[in-house]
């Protein structure tokens, strides 16, 4: 790692905990000395290493060893023969990180990076604002690395999310106030306190671990990338990170040079993104969220600008969906793949089958989509569109009548 | 004195009147542009604004009531 750099004005600064250019109030991301790299970080190299994020180590913003993520990573990429039969293409992926170690989401990966890089600059304290994935990882994450927790949430969040960070033990501020005076009020207390507040003052190294969700596609796909990726969009740091991670590994001859267009998706009810891409502008206007997809639920997203920027570079695309669509697509996914993805893998799944149908993504070539998020912890947005069991007597004639003779079995 | 980071976003109508002089001199707060793109329908600026706690709040307080959308530099930090 090189240090941090401005991506808009182009100033250099040291890798510290610092997230804004003090010039022009860019943000600032990661910059690695490629050059030193090259010819030395091999795919041999890399495929002899342990299964986790930190394979990729060169490429991910840390000086000396890894805190936490040993088992981070490497989820499974795999084709999905029956997903892509319904959905009338030829060769579709599913890169599912609904079983990320440990907390069953791809914030396991950043948060991995964010506190392994919070420890070698000197925290002893992390903290986030987070409705759900975000604060179970870092209660989780902070715990295996002995460090402080300090987690904010509305003070109106149901009982069933908290219980996913509260195990934990984290220091759980429940904020009485609306989504803007929680966002306002954590962007204080991080410029006050010297905690690490991984999205916030660690924000440049915490986004770096989405690229290993990149890395990995790449790799388990036989150091190839595919045509197409469908991206579930919420701040658009992962789109990002994809992208940027291909070019890396590019720039190191590990892949030849990448093709892929890459789509955002999502919900109708929070897609800035999705509204500046397709009306050809490049300013996100802020939006209030209300969607069921709270996971996608940023109204004014931090890396909006750069992944429209990327997806016009890709020549990809974006598409935005209904809560309808939302739900009918998580079952879709359940009864094909066998995968209960959370709202946000339904969003990508119905974004992907749209972008499908209006043919900006031919069917005859490659395509991933991109699970990010376990359904177990958001069972409410499907609970009511899933049937019931059928209750029958214990007799073999209730079976043979209420079942039997009512199924297709 | 107090400074604060913020992201203004102005629609179409605002574009064209002068809302940051405005409130510059009724609010008493000292505006420092870092950053600024405006488009036929939408304005986006960056900038840092400095006054006494009080002024800082009646400032973006006069924006907010002017149509300006006031963020912080760094987005939405309350994430899933």
């Amino acid at each position: 790692m090189k240090g941090l750099r401005c991506r808009e004005c182009g100033r250099d600064f040291p890798a510290k905990a610092l997230f804004v250019c003090e010039y022009c109030f860019g943000s600032l991301e990661v910059d690695y000395d490629y050059e030193a790299m090259h010819g030395k970080l091999t795919r041999a190299a890399i495929e002899k290493r342990p299964a986790n994020i930190w394979r990729y180590r060169e490429l991910l913003p840390i000086d000396g060893d890894p805190t936490v993520g040993f088992h981070t990573g490497m989820t499974p990429l795999f084709r999905a023969e029956r997903l892509g039969k319904a959905l009338g293409v030829k060769e579709l992926y599913i890169k599912d990180d609904s079983v990320c170690h440990p907390t069953l989401s791809f914030k396991d990966r950043v948060v991995s990076v964010a506190l392994s890089r919070a420890k070698e600059l000197g925290f002893d304290t992390a903290a986030c604002a987070s409705t759900g994935n975000l604060g179970n990882s870092v209660a989780s994450l902070s715990a295996k690395a002995g460090m402080k927790r300090v987690i904010f949430i509305p003070a109106d969040l149901e009982m069933g999310k908290v219980v996913g960070s509260l195990i934990y033990a984290p220091n759980l501020v429940a904020v009485e106030g609306n989504y803007d005076e929680v966002n306002r009020l954590c962007a204080e207390i991080a410029g006050r306190y010297h905690w690490a507040f991984v999205n916030i003052n660690i924000r440049p190294y915490y986004a770096e671990g989405s690229k290993t969700y990149g890395f990995e596609i790449a790799e388990q796909m036989g150091w190839t990338t595919p045509k197409h990726i469908v991206v579930p969009a919420a701040s658009g740091s992962l789109l990002v990170k994809i992208w940027k991670g291909f070019k890396e590994l590019h720039k190191l001859g590990l892949i030849s040079k990448p093709e892929s267009r890459l789509y955002a998706a999502q919900p109708d009810g929070c897609s800035p993104i999705v509204t500046a891409v397709n009306s050809g502008v490049d300013v996100i206007k802020p939006v209030k969220p209300k969607t069921i997809a709270k996971s996608l639920a940023i109204g004014n997203p931090a890396d909006g600008y750069y992944a429209t920027d990327a997806i016009r570079e890709t020549q990809g695309g974006a598409a935005s969906v209904t809560d309808a669509e939302i739900v009918d697509a998580m079952k879709l996914l359940a009864q094909t793949e066998g995968i209960f993805t959370e709202t946000a893998g339904g969003v990508t799944v119905a974004a992907a089958k749209k972008l499908i149908e209006e043919k900006k993504i031919p069917r005859d070539e490659s395509i991933v989509i991109c699970i990010t998020g376990q359904g177990l912890k958001t069972q409410e947005a499907v609970m009511d569109h899933i049937g019931k069991p059928i209750k029958i007597r214990p007799t073999l004639e209730s079976f043979e009548t209420e079942v039997a003779s009512k199924t297709n079995l | 004195m107090p400074k604060r980071m913020v992201q203004l976003i102005f629609p179409q109508k605002l574009i064209k009147k002068p809302v940051i002089y405005t409130m510059a001199v009724k609010c008493k707060v000292v505006p420092n542009v870092r950053r600024a793109k405006v488009t036929e329908t939408v304005g986006n600026m960056t900038l840092e604004l400095e006054g006494t706690k009080e002024n800082l709040e009646k400032g973006i307080k006069f924006l907010i009531r002017q149509g300006v959308k006031v963020e912080p530099v760094m987005g939405d930090v309350l994430e899933s």
